[in-house]
């Protein structure tokens, strides 16, 4: 009874899912902080380029993590 | 004249269980918010507070109710119906007051389990339904948000580990805000939807709206506004339990923990898994724990979690159908529901009554 009311292929799905949404949440977010911090470093050596492309780096995985965002409160406002 | 009395206790009664279910899960939102002073105590409960009152508003689908699938719609009464949320509020307080938190779903699934069997025999609950909407969903979301939150904490500390502390504090309590806001968001639209759901079925039953009629505007503000006062209110002591007592978290842990259960959460709800918000972000804390040391976690305090979680179906349900019981010894009318539901508001009275004139708050602990 139980193994029958349990549909695996969804279960499945859930954890895969969850995995990559929730590790990409946090791995993008840390990202942010790590761009941040470096490119203000960067800038108090004067050291340009570098400055540059890790702001970069900060504002691409920012946008990744408020794409997540987005994405969750999509999820809430088409249940 | 009966039946309207009946309708009024149930709705009533349903508005109760919102408001503790509010209260309830207040912690699931803010309680790491608040452990890591991402936020002030009170403004996190703001903002949860307005949070679950908008989400009450974003979706309305409450065609499926809490107890379909689990028990026979065709034998529900609304007294089986007060008496299963009787049972999930007594629930609730209790677990409130122990500190501990559990899901007001499973608490409501049980309550209204109980007093169907009280009402109509075992006949009336499908086991496969149990299986399917509390057993296997009561183990996938405590394990699966370990998983996450472990191995997304452990990325974050990978990824920020020699970065200077304060830059790092900083960063991961402003993202605390968003996540924390977002479960807030995503409780509102689920939780108050069982409330809604209930009233619109007894408003049903009672021949007062039909199957196909929409919600009225007054039963979604009423629901809204139930969950989003309990919210306000705050279980502190189930705050304290899940922001400091399980561990002590750093933001980034406090972060991971978070965004690990609003992805858990929001991923199950989309593949059409829903799992209790309680469960997983109980498990996430755990789980940003236990990575970044297995000692870090007290397992004696998550074990009594656990206890609590396994204990909430048979627990609403021997409350439910204790008062379906004490229900039906009036009768098939009102008088029942009547009577127990004063006996319960003049406890209620009495025990707050006197938590406050010993001078302290309503809900918090100390």
């Amino acid at each position: 009874m139980v193994a029958g009311a349990i549909e695996w292929g969804l279960l499945l799905e859930v954890i895969w899912v969850s995995l990559l949404a929730g590790i990409g949440v946090t791995l993008f977010y840390s990202l942010v902080i790590l761009g941040g911090a470096r490119a203000a470093e960067a800038r108090r050596a004067g050291r340009g380029p570098a400055a540059i492309l890790y702001g970069a780096l900060a504002i691409l995985a920012g946008l990744a993590f408020l794409a997540g965002l987005v994405f969750g409160v999509g999820i809430i406002l088409n249940k | 004249m009966d039946n309207d009395i009946v309708l009024v206790i149930v709705v009533m009664t349903a508005l109760a269980f919102d408001f503790t279910n509010g209260f309830h899960d207040t912690a699931n939102a803010v309680a790491t918010s608040i452990s890591t002073r991402a936020l002030s105590p009170r403004v996190a409960v703001t903002i949860a507070a307005i949070l679950n009152f908008v989400g009450a508003f974003l979706s309305l689908e409450v065609a499926a109710t809490v107890a379909k699938g689990i028990v026979e719609a065709d034998l529900v009464t609304p007294t089986i119906v007060f008496a299963g949320l009787v049972g999930a509020i007594f629930w609730n307080l209790l677990t409130w007051y122990f500190g501990l938190p559990s899901s007001s779903s499973h608490a409501l699934i049980g309550g209204v389990v109980g007093s169907a069997i009280a009402a109509e025999g075992f006949r009336s609950v499908k086991g496969e339904g149990i299986v399917e909407k509390v057993l296997v969903p009561a183990l996938v979301a405590p394990l699966l948000a370990f998983a996450v939150a472990g191995l997304a904490i452990l990325v974050a500390y990978r990824i920020i580990g020699r970065q200077a502390p304060g830059t790092v504090n900083r960063g991961f309590r402003l993202g605390q805000i968003l996540s924390g806001s977002l479960f807030s968001l995503a409780h509102g639209t689920n939780d108050a939807q069982k409330t809604m759901g209930i009233i619109f079925l007894a408003l049903v039953a009672n021949g007062s709206l039909g199957p196909e009629d929409d919600i009225p505007t007054w039963v979604v503000v009423s629901a809204a506004t139930a969950i989003a006062a309990g919210t306000y209110v705050g279980g502190w002591r189930i705050i304290k339990t899940m922001g400091t007592k399980i561990i002590k978290m750093d933001p980034a842990q406090g972060f991971a923990a978070q965004g690990a259960g609003a992805a858990v959460i929001l991923s199950a709800s989309h593949a059409g898994f829903p799992l209790s918000t309680t469960h997983t972000i109980s498990g996430a804390i755990m789980g940003a724990g236990a990575a970044k040391r297995l000692s870090a976690v007290r397992w004696g305090v998550a074990g009594n979690i656990v206890a609590a979680w396994v204990l909430t179906l048979p627990a609403a349900a021997a409350v439910g159908a204790l008062t379906y019981g004490i229900s039906s010894l009036f009768g098939d009318g009102s008088a029942g529901p009547l009577v127990v539901s004063i006996a319960l508001v003049a406890a209620l009275v009495f025990v707050f009554a006197r938590r406050l004139a010993a001078g302290r708050t309503l809900t918090a602990e100390a």
